[in-house]
């Protein structure tokens, strides 16, 4: 077993769904104050997540707006991982996401579940 | 939580971070921040207005290694007190 604990959160639900948006980055947020690492990964419309400045405008009742909860998670480090095809078919470049934001593909999704403690899909 | 309410009462903490108002995961981050700002074997006291705070940096406690000490009630708010031990 590794030293490190490792959590994938893929996120595939975007602006339109404000909690299911939201809950991933809670649970991020959490791992990472919990000394596990993290890796977010975005797919389908959850790429929009990471478009600059969609967070703006994303609140889930009850829930820290999504802006403050993305800043928490680049702050404790997690890495965001951004399906490339995804961006591509929404018309978002690279230029356009969130300072930190990689634009990846399948291989790279594949190699950071297999790697990973667990992997959770919202 | 092994002290009572009357022992929680006589500790000081060597800081306080107040979390009122925060939804969750405010409470949990702002205590992250707050142990990285304390020496070990201090006490940090977290006021949170959320109920599942205190059970909530309860289990954050074990899962990374400090001692959670208990919750003393405040007037419409918690105060959850963790000594850091890493």
């Amino acid at each position: 077993m590794a030293d490190t604990e490792k959590l994938v959160f893929m996120v595939t639900h975007g602006p339109d769904d404000p909690e299911l948006a939201t809950i991933p980055f809670v649970m991020a947020a959490a791992a990472l104050a919990s000394d596990v690492d993290v890796v977010m990964g975005f797919q389908a419309d959850g790429v929009r997540l990471v478009a600059t400045g969609v967070a703006a405008d994303v609140q889930a009742p009850e829930f820290p707006p999504l802006a403050k909860l993305l800043a928490d998670v680049q702050e404790l480090g997690g890495l965001l991982l951004v399906c490339g095809p995804c961006l591509k078919s929404r018309g978002i470049t690279p230029e356009d996401l969130v300072p930190g934001a990689q634009v990846v593909a399948a291989g790279r999704f594949i190699a950071e579940i297999t790697s990973a403690t667990n992997s959770l899909v919202y | 939580m092994t002290a009572t309410t009357a022992e929680l009462e006589t500790i000081t903490a060597a800081k306080i971070i107040d979390a009122r108002g925060a939804a969750c995961p405010g409470p949990l981050l702002e205590a992250k921040k707050g142990m990285g700002t304390v020496a070990l074997g201090d006490v940090i006291e977290i006021w949170s207005t959320d109920p599942v705070t205190k059970t909530d940096i309860s289990a954050w406690s074990a899962k990374v290694g400090h001692d959670f000490l208990g919750v003393v009630p405040a007037d419409g708010y918690d105060r959850v007190l963790v000594i850091r031990r890493k």
